[in-house]
């Protein structure tokens, strides 16, 4: 791939993230300029003026419910996304996916069993939801590596996907249980399982944007040894990638991310499967490409779900997850299939 | 000195459920010279496989392997790559990358950081890699692109790229057509006795000597890359020695159990016709 090339699809991805954000701070029952919104963004981060003849309950839709709406949608497509590519490339298998390990039931099973004991902590208040399901699912992933590491000494990937198939399958029949057992609390689980950006706070952006960041960090330290590692075990270990340590460490990153992420807002899928695909196609397979522009990419194509799931059948929000997964799928194919031609 | 040492080595796998040990090596011992030729060979199942894979550090093990005088287990994954070079049987590619990219990551071990651009030490070494695996023109090629000959060339190069003193080959014709593997033959040769050059350019460095060793289940490509050969069965060395002796005796027919050379040239027969 010409070097040229890739730095103008960078800069008309990053274009079209913009675009994208600024889209969705604009969009809906109010409409606001992007002048507007750069002017509230102004004011608020550096103490400008508001524009003129602005009322402040467009500022407050703005700055206190669209923009962190649609921050919080991006950077939880970003973080999905590089797991995604992540575990992808780990596993060796392109339908891999960040949930592939059982991240997602897992947190669902956390969060299920906040909601049916009404488990109420006065001081953590709104984020016990959050962090039970964090570690529901982080628990979740380290149960899949510890038996599949138990049972195949060499941790081979289909053991570990098979693994993750298995407990997954296990804690939604935990969770099918629950949600009878207390029907009561079955619509409230539901709707968490579903997953949305409503209501999401800058607390809540802050809170992702760390994991995001740090995440991403981390594993971009990792791009060479993913490159080696989409070969699989025994040439990434011949041409000298620790294969066993180096794997657990990025299982675990992609792990939290996917945990941070499924937490905030429930289990959307797709992105994460359909981003570092298209990417790969437009960027080609290098990790070095692939990781930032799955941020980028995944980021807006989460952001641009959630703008379409409250504008499309307004005032009726659609779950954003059936959006994606709508979308996803159709593009999906075309990204996988249009590339290789017929197989 | 001895490029790859063993003695007395042990490889078994566990048995599931019932936690009994599978012995598949049962004390193998032999050793290498540097710069020399190897073949590996006998039935399946007769441990070629599992040998090589625990002599690269890639099973657990008992008895000592040493690399170059290095005792195995002092050495850290890093240290055995900048040693040997393992070239596996040809395999799907899952995702596609350029061959300049693939070549290029042959270089891993010798990179010092994570990230930045590649040095020119690397480049070079990856352009004298894709030339004396006449893959130079696939450079901007995709991998998904490609043919298996060109694959397996490909991935050649990158274990060339590697620059590592011994290089251990697991039946690299497997999947290939005759003429592919002729030419993988080719330059495996020329690899082997150090002069991967095909360029002038190329001739000033490469002093370093080249230790070749291979599992080949096709027995003429054997003889053709091999003046040692090692000839396995049933997890034991059955016998060992240059090309002439062993050929001298019924070595060969003892270890498959059946005429091997009246077979070939049987065979050979068919082929030439009368």
């Amino acid at each position: 791939m010409k070097q040229k090339n890739v730095i103008y699809k960078c800069i008309l991805s990053i274009a079209f993230a913009v675009v994208v954000l600024i889209m969705a701070a604009g969009l809906g029952s109010v409409r606001i300029t992007p002048g507007q919104i750069l002017g509230v963004i102004a004011n608020r981060l550096f103490a400008c003026p508001l524009p003129d003849g602005l009322p402040q309950s467009m500022v407050s839709i703005l700055w206190d419910i669209r923009l962190p709406r649609a921050c919080s949608a991006f950077i939880v497509g970003a973080m999905l996304s590089v797991s995604g590519a992540i575990v992808q490339a780990l596993l060796q298998n392109p339908l891999a996916s960040s949930y592939t390990l059982g991240v997602s039931s897992g947190a669902s099973l956390g969060a299920a069993i906040i909601i049916v004991n009404e488990i109420t902590i006065p001081v953590i208040g709104t984020l016990l939801l959050p962090v039970t399901g964090f570690l529901f699912g982080l628990a979740t992933v380290m149960l899949v590596i510890f038996f599949s590491a138990k049972l195949d000494n060499n941790l081979r990937n289909h053991t570990i996907i098979l693994f993750g198939m298995i407990v997954s399958l296990f804690v939604n029949g935990i969770l099918t249980m629950l949600s009878a057992a207390y029907s009561r609390h079955m619509n409230r689980l539901i709707l968490w399982q579903m997953g949305t950006f409503a209501g999401r706070r800058w607390m809540h952006v802050g809170i992702l944007l760390v994991v995001c960041i740090l995440g991403c960090l981390a594993a971009a330290f990792f791009h060479k040894e993913l490159d080696l590692m989409s070969f699989g075990e025994e040439q990434s270990q011949a041409m000298g990638v620790e294969v066993r340590r180096t794997r657990f460490i990025l299982l675990v990153l992609s792990a939290v991310m996917t945990g941070a992420a499924v937490c905030f807002t429930g289990v959307i899928g797709f992105i994460d499967l359909a981003a570092p695909h298209a990417v790969r196609r437009l960027f080609g397979s290098s990790h070095r490409y692939v990781l930032p522009m799955s941020a980028v990419i995944g980021g807006s194509f989460m952001a641009l779900a959630d703008l379409l799931s409250r504008t499309v059948l307004s005032p009726q929000e659609i779950p954003v997850g059936a959006v994606t997964a709508l979308l996803g799928a159709p593009f999906f194919l075309w990204v996988y299939f249009g590339t290789r031609g017929k197989r | 000195m001895k490029a790859i040492e063993c003695s007395d080595l042990h490889v078994a796998y566990e048995k599931r459920y019932t936690g009994t040990a599978y012995e598949v090596l049962k004390g193998v011992s032999f050793a290498i010279e540097e710069g020399s030729r190897t073949a590996i060979i006998g039935p399946n199942g007769s441990g070629k496989s599992t040998l090589i894979k625990a002599v690269c550090g890639m099973l657990p093990y008992r008895g000592s392997v040493r690399i170059c005088g290095t005792a195995l287990d002092k050495m850290n994954r890093k240290t055995i790559a900048r040693n040997i070079a393992y070239m596996t049987q040809l395999s799907e590619v899952f995702f596609s990358y350029t061959v300049y990219e693939t070549v290029l990551m042959g270089r891993y071990v010798h990179a010092a950081r994570s990230f930045g651009r590649a040095s020119q030490e690397d480049i070079d070494a990856v352009m004298r890699a894709m030339r004396s695996t006449g893959v130079e023109v696939l450079k901007d090629r995709q991998l998904s692109s490609l043919s298996g000959g060109e694959l397996q060339r490909v991935f050649l190069a990158r274990t060339f790229a590697q620059d590592s003193p011994i290089l251990i080959l697991d039946e690299p014709n497997n999947h290939l057509d005759l003429k592919v593997v002729s030419e993988l033959a080719g330059y495996l040769k020329n690899w082997s006795e150090n002069k991967p050059c095909l360029s002038p350019a190329d001739e000033v460095e490469n002093v370093k000597s080249h230790t070749l060793i291979g599992v080949y289940h096709d027995i003429t490509l054997a003889m053709e890359l091999a003046d040692f050969l090692i000839l396995m069965k049933d997890g034991r060395i059955a016998a060992q020695g240059s090309r002439e002796e062993i050929l001298k005796t019924d070595a060969l027919e003892e270890v498959y159990g059946f005429a091997v050379r009246d077979y070939l040239k049987a065979s050979l027969k068919n082929v030439l016709g009368g």
